[in-house]
């Protein structure tokens, strides 16, 4: 595999988006921006599904006048990635949600949103 | 069969469903729900019937009507089904539980509890990777929405860590499965097992990043921080779920997943299991919050499991058992423990005294504590078992010290949270919430363990090789224990006087197993009499006196290993429950539970040994193994002296013998301490001769010089003769190290002697303290004319005790004497006869003490012991005096047994007993002594005709009033000073020692859970370093 290809590329942005929402992760004190580190983190595991599945002068894989069904398999990409990364998608935002929710409880609780405040269960 | 599909489709159809209702049309949407949960349960409870009873195979359903790898299939195997049953039996009683919860949050509440029943279910059965992958996903957002369900600030916190724990794990998973799809091009779990991933290049590195994400969600030690607090702030019932539907739901999808790696990483799973189970189970020690408790129970349980699933191999056939008797004991005992926890009103372990003076939920609540703790007949006693056995004979050994140290770690906590809530002398003045829909479930768990008891029991019956009638009885006991306890004490005489009359023919030809047969059985029963001195029910003592004796029997008629370390630790259990109902014995009962399983840990090992040198459970194998390895005989010895309380061992014994109530005393102390002996005749007579017994020689000289030491110090009439006990062990220790007939013989005509005068001393001073209401010596006194027989008693008790003629101890003596001699031991026999001649002191202080000198006013109108009390002491006297007349009744036999044994014995010659140092005739003995006797009594009686008889009570302090009642009181410090000159000997070292011990672990339990500092970001770098540390490990650095 070429480091220079589209492929090569998307999947090192995709790595590097992965390590930047862990630094956010890790690294910020405010419940938001670590939720934002996830958006992150997620974007970038979803780019690596998408560049995997990159085949060089393919196309979507959406059956129409273009590609038909009888050539479809020289001439889309693999499809499969595809259909997981809108799964992965998905599954993203139903987790922000989820956290954002708890992060409004959260601050409702104890108005705060710095993470080291929410300590009460502990040891 | 209906096909595995509508597992998926009425959960999914059901939430769908929940969309168009109302609300306040909450009766719909619960119905709907419960129906759907039963509809589930009948899917996965008609396939595991059929796949485990029936002959129907294992099917795979494909969706769309595609074969993998192009399309999502499911399986319906026996671990499928099995393990959907537990998802949906458990989601149904946790949804009957969390009903008014879910209720009151509404109908969106309700779909997501189906939501999550939904994902545990496919997670399971999926064969595809990706799938699985959404499935866990949905499973953790329902989750977070159902921790939702307490609406704390601490709980919003707990959900958020979740989340961030279960976000990193997913990423790492994602990535682990989209490499894999890249490399093998299917998602298909069989086609990427097929595919070879460890030979692909960058395929390790796939393994690695899915595997350790399925690791992480399992919660491994210590990057589990946000597993913990989530158990801690959820609501009891979500608490439950998270430990017994989804645990056993990661568990298999690890299980399944495994093979990804070809086998390489069996062992690291069972690595990072083992640290999880020692960790947490350490960690748990310093807990004392119910929830966070079982959390780490929780945590450590699925540790174990990933023990298990790691040395599947080593386990071989037998990994199913040990598999579901693990998983099993955690389902049933988890979710009944934290679904009482939220009948409980309060956090804290203490709060559970709540539940005093309500037998039905402390016995379900005990039942659970003491099945995760593995005892028997729990699942988890089996599984723990034959781990144990498979892993010793694959030379396991490490894995076997450390799975029984991290089991210890769990016994301290679990048996201090029993004995905190029964023995506590607070009661938490709140009462339990008692709603019917959570008491059901609980109850439901409850007979749902005690079926997957006979599962086992019914399993391992060939194994075991006992009689279950008696373990039968003992339910029977618990079920009927609202009857009045004459009526119970009656039944268990009964019942162990025609054991003994039906099984004594099986002992016969054995001497040794017979004179132990007789002590539990004949002895219990005689001593089990004082029992109707109490009215009322007594509820909770008969089904613990009956396991205590059904131990006891069990050892005697055991033939298998098994059936052996059963039948002990039954015993262990029974009379740790029946010292623990002891006004003030919630700590000596811990204290004794602990030495007991300790000393159990060691017989299991030696066993284990054993296993692994013949391959068979035999007891009768033990010999052959202990030949090829001498560490058999060795362990098993070790853990038989912390029973008989060898000195350094011994902390337990005067406590706990002190604070049991006083006719359990009796038999505690004067029988069931024969267990330690029969044992200890069973290890010693694999390994005589081996250098080891020497020391062994030494240490009984120690605990007979120190036990007896320390009785004379003593100011409470039950540790008297408690530490009296531990002296006499002493005794039989030193002579049962000596590798000769005439010591083994005088061994065991002191466990005869000793049996007969401690059972009468232990119950005619108990019959002292139930008129008299004190156990310290100083504040009896006098009561000679009030109690003139228990005085008989005790004079008779302390002449046998003391080897003083014409009783039997004299000729322990002698045999012993004779022994020494024999054996050129000259040093430790001085100091064994120095102990002796201490003896004399406490002896004396204890006839003198309680029944000479001045009677205490307050005592002026008291009576003579209960009649129930009197009556076993007189027939054991009687006993006394024709072993004491006719010793050869005994010895004869015995010698029979030993015969075999290097040695001279005895020349018989009628009563005449021969050695080549000297000779004996107990009947002559005692006929001269007789004779003398009644001279001597009728000359006093015609000399004392006239004299003046002097009235208690007739006399002054002088004008002076004592400041302290002990001070009048002669016995009061009797030997201080001997304790002058003696003292430096019992200085408590070994009370420091373990108090120290104690110390240590408490305190770093302590300072290594601060790891776990409550901050979600903390536990995701903890996490992070998690990742990086294992790769580095398995990579072998950088």
């Amino acid at each position: 595999m070429n480091f220079f290809s589209v492929q090569g590329i998307s999947l090192t942005i995709g790595f590097i988006l992965i390590l930047i929402g862990l630094w956010g992760i890790l690294t910020q004190r405010n419940l938001i921006r670590i939720i934002i580190g996830f958006t992150i983190f997620n974007n970038g595991v979803n780019l690596i599904i998408v560049a995997l599945a990159y085949m060089k002068g393919r196309t979507a894989p959406i059956i129409d006048q273009v590609v038909t069904r009888t050539d479809a398999v020289d001439k889309v990409a693999d499809p499969i990635p595809q259909a997981l990364v809108l799964t992965a998608i998905v599954i993203g935002v139903g987790v922000t949600a989820v956290m954002l929710s708890y992060t409004l409880r959260m601050y409702r609780a104890k108005h705060s949103l710095e993470i080291n405040v929410f300590t009460e269960s502990k040891w | 069969m209906v096909t595995p599909i509508h597992l998926v489709s009425v959960a999914l159809g059901t939430a769908f469903l929940l969309g168009f209702t109302k609300d306040r049309n909450w009766k719909i949407s619960g119905g709907l729900v419960l129906l759907a949960l039963l509809l589930m349960n009948l899917i996965s409870g008609s396939w595991t019937y059929a796949l485990f009873f029936g002959d129907q195979v294992p099917v795979q359903v494909f969706t769309a009507g595609f074969k993998p790898p192009f399309s999502i299939n499911l399986q319906m195997g026996r671990f499928e089904a099995a393990i959907t049953l537990m998802i949906n039996f458990a989601g149904l009683l946790g949804a009957i539980y969390l009903f008014d919860r879910l209720k009151k949050a509404g109908r969106y509440a309700f779909m997501v509890y189906m939501v999550f029943i939904l994902g545990l279910n496919v997670a399971v059965m999926t064969r595809d990777l990706f799938n699985l992958f959404v499935f866990m996903e949905i499973t953790t957002i329902a989750t977070a929405g159902l921790i939702f369900l307490v609406q704390t600030g601490k709980a919003a916190a707990a959900g958020l860590k979740y989340m961030i724990a279960t976000s990193i794990i997913s990423g790492v998973l994602l990535i682990g499965i989209i490499f894999a799809y890249s490399l093998v091009s299917t998602l298909n779990l069989d086609g990427i097992i097929d595919g070879g991933l460890p030979l692909i290049k960058g395929g390790a590195m796939v393994v690695f990043l899915i595997l350790i994400a399925l690791l992480l969600e399992s919660k491994p030690f210590p990057a589990n921080g946000w597993g913990l607090d989530v158990y801690e702030s959820a609501h009891p019932g979500i608490g439950a779920m998270l430990s017994v539907a989804t645990g056993p739901m990661i568990a298999y999808v690890i299980f399944k997943v495994l093979p990804i790696s070809g086998g390489a990483w069996n062992h690291l799973i069972a690595i990072t299991g083992i640290i999880t189970f020692v960790g947490s189970n350490f960690l748990a020690i310093k807990q004392h919050n119910t929830q966070r408790l079982l959390g780490y129970s929780s945590v450590a349980q699925a540790g174990i499991l990933l023990i298990a699933i790691g040395l599947q191999k080593e386990l071989g056939h037998t990994f199913i058992y040990v598999a579901a008797g693990l998983l099993m004991t955690n389902y049933f005992a988890k979710a009944g423990l934290f679904w009482l926890s939220g009948l409980i009103k309060g956090e804290s372990l203490q709060d559970w005294t709540q539940l005093k003076g309500r037998p039905v939920l402390l016995f379900l609540f005990g039942l659970f504590v003491f099945s995760l703790a593995g005892f028997p007949p729990s699942p988890a006693f089996f599984a723990k078992w034959e781990l144990i056995m498979q892993l010793a004979s694959h030379g396991g050994y490490v894995w076997m010290v450390f799975i029984l140290i991290g089991s210890f770690f769990e016994l301290i906590y679990l048996t201090r949270w029993f004995g905190q809530v029964i023995g506590s002398k607070e009661k938490s003045s709140a009462q339990p919430d008692l709603a019917t829909h959570r008491l059901v479930p609980v109850g439901i768990m409850g007979v749902g363990l005690l079926g997957t008891m006979v599962f086992f029991l019914h399993h391992y019956a060939p194994d075991l090789a006992i009689d279950f009638i008696p373990i039968i009885f003992i339910a029977a006991l618990f079920i009927l224990d609202f009857l009045p306890a004459f009526l119970k004490n009656t039944v268990t005489i009964l019942a162990m006087g025609w054991y003994l009359l039906q099984h004594i023919s099986d002992v016969q030809n054995d001497t040794v197993r017979l004179i132990f047969f007789l002590i539990f059985l004949a002895g219990g029963a005689i001593s089990l009499l004082a029992g109707f001195s109490y009215k009322g029910k007594r509820i909770g003592y008969y089904p613990f006196v009956a396991m205590t004796f059904v131990g006891l029997t069990g050892l005697v008629t055991a033939t298998t290993t098994l059936g052996f370390f059963l039948s002990w630790e039954l015993m262990a259990l029974g009379s740790y429950l029946l010292i623990s109902r002891g006004k003030n014995a919630q700590k000596t009962s811990w204290i004794y539970i602990l030495f007991s399983v300790g000393g159990a840990y060691l017989l299991l090992m030696g066993f284990g040994v054993s296993f692994a040198v013949t391959g068979d459970g035999l007891l009768s194998s033990l010999g052959i193994a202990a030949r090829a390895l001498p560490a058999v005989g060795i362990l098993l010895t070790i853990g038989f002296l912390s029973k008989i309380a060898a000195m350094g061992l011994h902390i337990w014994l005067p406590g706990a013998y002190a604070e049991a109530e006083d006719d359990a005393t009796p038999f505690i102390a004067g029988i069931m301490m024969n267990a330690g002996i029969f044992g200890l005749i069973l290890s010693l007579s694999i390994i005589a001769g081996h250098p080891f017994t020497w020391w062994l020689g030494w240490l009984g000289v120690i605990t007979a010089v120190g036990g007896n030491i320390l009785a004379a110090f003593q100011e409470d009439a039950k540790k008297l003769i408690a530490y009296s006990s531990i002296g006499i062990m002493g005794y039989i220790l030193f002579a049962l190290s000596m590798n000769i007939q005439m010591a083994w013989m005088a061994a065991l005509y002191y466990v005869v002697l000793h049996f007969l005068y401690k059972t009468i001393l232990f119950l005619a001073v108990g019959g002292v303290i139930f008129r008299t209401k004190t156990r310290e010596m100083y504040q009896m006194g006098g009561l000679i004319k009030k109690m003139p027989l228990s005085f008989i008693s005790v004079l008779i008790g302390i002449i046998a005790l003391a080897g003083i003629p014409p009783l039997a101890g004299f000729g322990g003596k002698w045999l012993f004497y004779n022994a020494v001699v024999m054996n050129g031991w000259y040093l430790q026999g001085a100091l064994v006869f120095f102990s002796g001649v201490v003896a004399f002191l406490y002896c004396f202080k204890l006839i003198s003490a309680i029944f000479l000198g001045q009677a205490k006013d307050r005592y002026r109108h008291i009576k003579e012991a209960p009649v129930w009390y009197i009556l076993p002491q007189y027939l054991l006297i009687i006993g006394l005096l024709i072993f004491s007349v006719l010793p050869e009744l005994v010895l004869q036999p015995v010698a029979h047994a030993l015969r075999s044994m290097p040695g001279e014995g005895i020349q018989w010659d009628g009563h005449f007993a021969q050695t080549s140092f000297g000779y004996w005739n107990a009947f002559i003995v005692m006929t001269v002594i007789a004779i003398m006797f009644v001279i001597l009594l009728a000359w006093l009686i015609l000399n004392s005709r006239k004299a003046q008889k002097v009235k208690q009570f007739d006399m002054v302090f002088a004008g002076e009033t004592p400041f302290t009642p002990e001070t009048s009181h002669v016995a009061y410090n009797i030997y201080a000073p001997f304790n002058k000159a003696l003292g430096f000997l019992v200085v408590p070292v070994t009370t420091w020692f373990w108090h120290a011990t104690a110390s240590v672990t408490d305190a770093s339990a302590n300072h290594l859970r601060k790891w776990y500092n409550g901050n979600g970001q903390t536990y995701a770098l903890q996490m992070v370093i998690y990742i990086v540390m294992f790769y580095l490990i398995i990579r072998g650095g950088f």
